[in-house]
């Protein structure tokens, strides 16, 4: 009978453990690697010294913080913007009509792109030289290729914005109309029969009810974009560039004084990343709760 | 008028949704395409003749990058199913902590730990191997693969095992002819997002794999970064090939499923 | 016992030399090799190499190099010596000195990269920490064709060369442009320059450093302020970099505002190109005289570009292969290098419909049938003479300049 309740108690531990095992090897165990170093411990070099030196490097350092900038308002942007479009694209596409599953297939179809390929496609259609300059010079709209607005290698970092929103509005929107299709339309005929207008049918109905969704899949592609490093490579400025390039720079430089300071690079970065998340699962809370 | 505007948004949804991928199909069979031509005013098979030969290295990387996203995909499953379905369905000491812990690598940059990992793996000698690469690659599918399934076997309960249960089946049989059953649409789109998360990495698989370990990603970033667009766009078209087949099968489920996706909803 | 050994020994001796002596082409396998760590003749050389593979860590972004390489190189050493040459792409040869230093500072001797295409800042990197292989490059029967007196084969960016690097082939800087949009008498100085930029602003720029092309344009304007390469050419010296560099800085700084997007960033090499295909920039540049002419053969650059040097010259290099300490097949990777140097290599090498690079040999060293060749090749009218390239040619400053010169560029140019 002990027996049996142990083995009860242990059954979720137990059920977990692979997956916590393999993560807590390997990426805190990474990390962990990663923070030794940015202290100054790197026997490669010999260095055996603890000290906060690299991180006053990186702090005092004004390319960190522009790039640390660069970083957020990109993230930021194609966040905001995805999660406004998609639900909007969501809500046109939750209605049953004729050939509305094309349309959605049509819809999810740059969810298994790779953000590569996303990358070449975007390249391709925005370069100055590219087709929409193409088109703008065939109808007569521009004269030659400077003439077509700068969307690309610009700092803005407007290729790499229109290539998150082409990949990640699909993406919530696919988790939206997932939630409206587990709500159907009971709710919003409720409050049509009690006067609400179109407006007020989705403000005071349907947002309360999609937000959650939105919000956390939203969180996931800040993380994502906060985290890019080709996308921003291929079609970025080399400077401000993001955070992740810069420090995988640092990482690769062939001084290999350089890595501690990655290291620390690295380091604040997943404190900024983990802050963030509180904050905004702090604020979903918020939301939702009123 | 307001169907009208439907219409409208519909043919953009479709527009958008193909510009950046059907030119590329131009672009692959283009030989000399300057500005300000509309279409290639000399066409070519050349890109496609050179992403056949051994050199481009083309098939090679198709190989890697099918073979790693699918050890990857199965080891996620494995070890992620019974960790998704602990913390769905049973309450136990640290299942918070867990879930934290299991959600920090969708939140913290893939580099950031890579990094570190590299310097293990060079002691381990797994860097420039295929293991190597493949566990690197687990960290950010596994939270994925838990994320989704948790939320599936939430919507899933367990009213159904019970009855089986009751009625005499055995555990091997419920497993086979009620659990998987019902969470298989789930899952499949679970595979889907761990396959293609594999599918896609560049800059892990660039580090640990060293240059030995050539994969679809590497092959093709060079040629969109040498502004080599030909070569560049057919490359992109096998590498999106399957990619597109697996939303294919699992479009119906990403659609309908509500429990599925709603898994990113509780992240 | 000692009977036994030394049968064996001698057997082994026989073995080899039969199997050298099938593999190899050339007279000089039985002579001693020197220093060469490991082997003491060029025949067992060749025997190690045998039926092996040679992992070739380079620069990956070119499929008409990756082509020609697979083809003219690993095609012909499978043939010749049974050596299967694994190409492997790198983004950038940095990743590759980092993966050497790495396994390094891991204590690993058996590593995985067997040969390196390198030169300059990276070539010091490696030698300095001591991680190459060596000395086998002037011990190899081709190394025979090399001037070793020559400055530019014997030092790479003033880095003695010593016996660790293998030359592959020449590079000399040349101003690429469009004549349907700069005419056909192209600005030679950088006064010219500057005034042509100004009366023509956005159609000039050029690529970011640390883009090795980037940085050989901006050394340029180095020797442009000095009045020529002689105080560069030395050890570094702080005074004299302090002395020359505002010159440069002012130059740069008052040519932004005429630049392609008016200076607000500036492109990576092959985006240049890509600018430069579709009229969006007039200019563009390479280390590669040739490349011009095989750009418009490809379909890459409109009929209409040319190539000029500067009037005071331009900076010519080499590029070399080099061997690191822990290569796990060091023996076939020297009998690569050797092939690179072979009068067959060679010609394809120069040939303009083909590689159309220069020779790092003079062509005077090789057979009759050679200088014919080469005499013979019809040469595109987008590429320059070689007696013009070679009346206009400079020399490399040492990499500790080059250093200094690009984070002085990304401190005053890039980040102001």
């Amino acid at each position: 009978m002990r027996w049996l309740t142990l083995m009860e108690k242990l059954r979720s531990p137990l059920m977990v453990l692979p997956a916590v095992g393999v993560i807590v090897i390997l990426f805190f165990g990474g990390l962990l690697v990663g923070l030794q170093q940015s202290l100054g411990y790197f026997p490669a070099i010999d260095s055996y010294e603890v000290t906060l030196r690299y991180y006053q490097d990186v702090l005092s350092d004004p390319i960190f913080f522009e790039s640390l900038w660069q970083t957020f308002r990109l993230a930021l942007l194609s966040t905001v913007m995805s999660s406004v479009l998609a639900i909007a694209l969501a809500l046109v596409l939750r209605d049953t009509f004729k050939g509305s599953r094309f349309f959605t297939f049509m819809f999810q179809l740059s969810i298994p792109i790779p953000h590569l390929v996303a990358a070449a496609g975007i390249v391709l259609l925005v370069t100055q030289s590219g087709l929409l300059a193409r088109g703008a010079y065939a109808l007569g709209l521009i004269a030659a290729p400077r003439d077509f607005p700068v969307l690309v290698f610009d700092r803005a970092g407007i290729a790499i914005q229109l290539t998150y929103l082409w990949k990640e509005v699909p993406f919530i929107g696919v988790v939206v109309l997932a939630v409206l299709q587990g709500i159907g339309p009971q709710y919003e005929e409720i409050a049509r029969t009690l006067g609400a207008n179109a407006w007020q049918r989705f403000r005071y109905v349907l947002l309360p009810l999609i937000m959650p969704g939105v919000l956390s899949t939203s969180i996931i592609v800040f993380a994502y974009v906060f985290s890019s490093y080709e996308i921003p490579l291929l079609l970025g400025v080399r400077f401000p560039t993001t955070l992740p390039v810069l420090a995988f720079q640092n990482y690769q430089d062939p001084d290999l004084a350089q890595r501690p300071q990655a290291m620390a690079m690295s380091i604040i970065l997943t404190v900024i990343a983990i802050v963030l998340l509180i904050a905004y699962k702090r604020l979903a809370k918020y939301t939702v709760s009123r | 008028m307001k169907k009208a505007l439907r219409w409208v948004i519909l043919i953009g949804i479709v527009i958008v949704s193909i510009a950046p991928i059907l030119p590329q199909f131009i672009w692959s069979f283009s030989h000399r395409w300057l500005f300000p031509a509309l279409l290639p005013t000399t066409w070519s098979t050349e890109p496609w003749e050179y992403v056949m030969t051994p050199s481009s290295r083309v098939g090679e990387g198709f190989a890697n990058s099918l073979a790693i996203a699918v050890v990857v995909s199965i080891f996620s499953i494995l070890v992620g199913l019974p960790a998704a379905r602990a913390l769905a369905l049973h309450d136990f000491r640290g299942k918070s902590a867990v879930e934290w812990l299991l959600m920090v690598p969708i939140i913290v940059p893939g580099i950031v730990a890579t990094m570190g990992i590299h310097q293990v793996f060079i002691r381990l000698n797994l860097t420039d191997t295929f293991i190597g690469v493949c566990l690197v690659h687990l960290i950010p599918c596994i939270p994925y693969m838990v994320l989704v399934m948790s939320s599936v076997f939430a919507n899933y309960g367990t009213d159904l095992e019970d009855t089986a249960r009751t009625l005499g089946a055995g555990p091997l049989n419920v497993l086979r002819y009620v659990t998987l059953p019902g969470i298989l649409p789930g899952l499949l789109v679970a595979t889907m997002f761990t396959f293609l998360i594999s599918w896609g990495q560049y800059i892990t698989t660039v580090l640990i794999g060293g240059g030995v370990i050539i994969t679809l990603p590497m092959v093709l970033f060079p040629f969109i970064s040498g502004t080599n667009y030909a070569t560049a766009a057919a490359v992109s078209l096998i590498f999106v090939a399957p990619a597109v087949l697996v939303l294919f099968f699992t479009s119906r489920q990403l659609g309908r499923e509500s429990s599925v996706m709603g898994g990113f909803g509780r992240l | 016992m000692f009977g036994v050994k030394r049968t064996f020994f001698i057997l082994l001796v026989i073995m080899m030399t039969v199997l050298g002596a099938v593999a190899a082409q050339d007279a000089s396998e039985d002579e001693l090799l020197g220093a060469v760590p490991g082997y003491e003749t060029w025949a067992d050389v060749l025997a190690a190499a045998q039926g092996t593979t040679v992992n070739w860590h380079m620069w990956g972004g070119s499929d008409k190099i990756n082509t020609d390489v697979d083809r003219d190189i690993g095609a012909r050493v499978l043939e010749l010596y049974g050596i299967t040459l694994n190409r492997v792409p790198v983004v950038d040869t940095a990743d590759v000195v980092n993966k050497i230093l790495d396994e390094s500072a891991a204590g690993d001797t058996t590593g995985t990269v067997d040969l390196i295409w390198i030169n300059g800042e990276n070539f010091r990197t490696l030698a300095q920490a001591e991680l190459l292989y060596g000395p086998w490059s002037e011990s190899i029967p081709n190394a025979q064709f090399v001037n070793w007196e020559d400055p530019a084969l014997a030092y790479d960016f003033g880095f003695p060369v010593n016996g660790y690097e293998s030359p592959w082939g020449h590079a000399q800087f040349v101003i690429e442009y469009n004549t349907a949009l700069v005419g056909e008498e192209p600005p030679r100085t950088f006064e010219a320059l500057a005034e042509w930029a100004a009366a023509n602003p956005g159609l000039f720029t050029y690529p970011a450093i640390p883009d090795f092309v980037g940085s050989v344009f901006v050394r340029h304007l180095f020797y442009w302020a000095a009045g020529g390469p002689e105080p560069f050419l030395g050890d570094f010296d702080q005074a004299v970099f302090d002395q020359y560099a505002p010159m440069v800085w002012e130059y740069l700084n008052a040519l932004e505002p005429n630049l392609w997007r008016a200076g607000e960033t500036y492109p990576e090499a092959s985006v240049l190109t890509d600018l430069l295909a579709n009229q969006e920039v007039a200019f563009n540049m390479d280390y590669n005289p040739g490349r011009a002419a095989s750009n418009i053969l490809e379909g890459i650059y409109p009929e209409t570009v040319r190539t000029f040097v500067f009037d005071t010259g331009t900076i010519s290099n080499n590029n070399f292969v080099t061997i690191p300490f822990n290569a796990p097949n060091a023996a076939g990777a020297m009998v690569v290098a050797n092939f690179m140097l072979s009068e067959e290599y060679q010609l394809n090498l120069t040939d303009p419909t083909n590689w159309g690079w220069l020779s790092p040999i003079s062509p005077a060293v090789y057979s009759q049938e050679f200088q014919d060749a080469v005499a013979a090749f019809e040469r595109h009218p987008a590429t320059l003479a070689s007696e013009e390239l070679a009346a206009h040619t400079l020399p490399e400053p040492p990499s500790t300049w080059v250093t200094a010169m690009e984070q002085g560029w990304i401190e005053n140019v890039l980040q102001k």
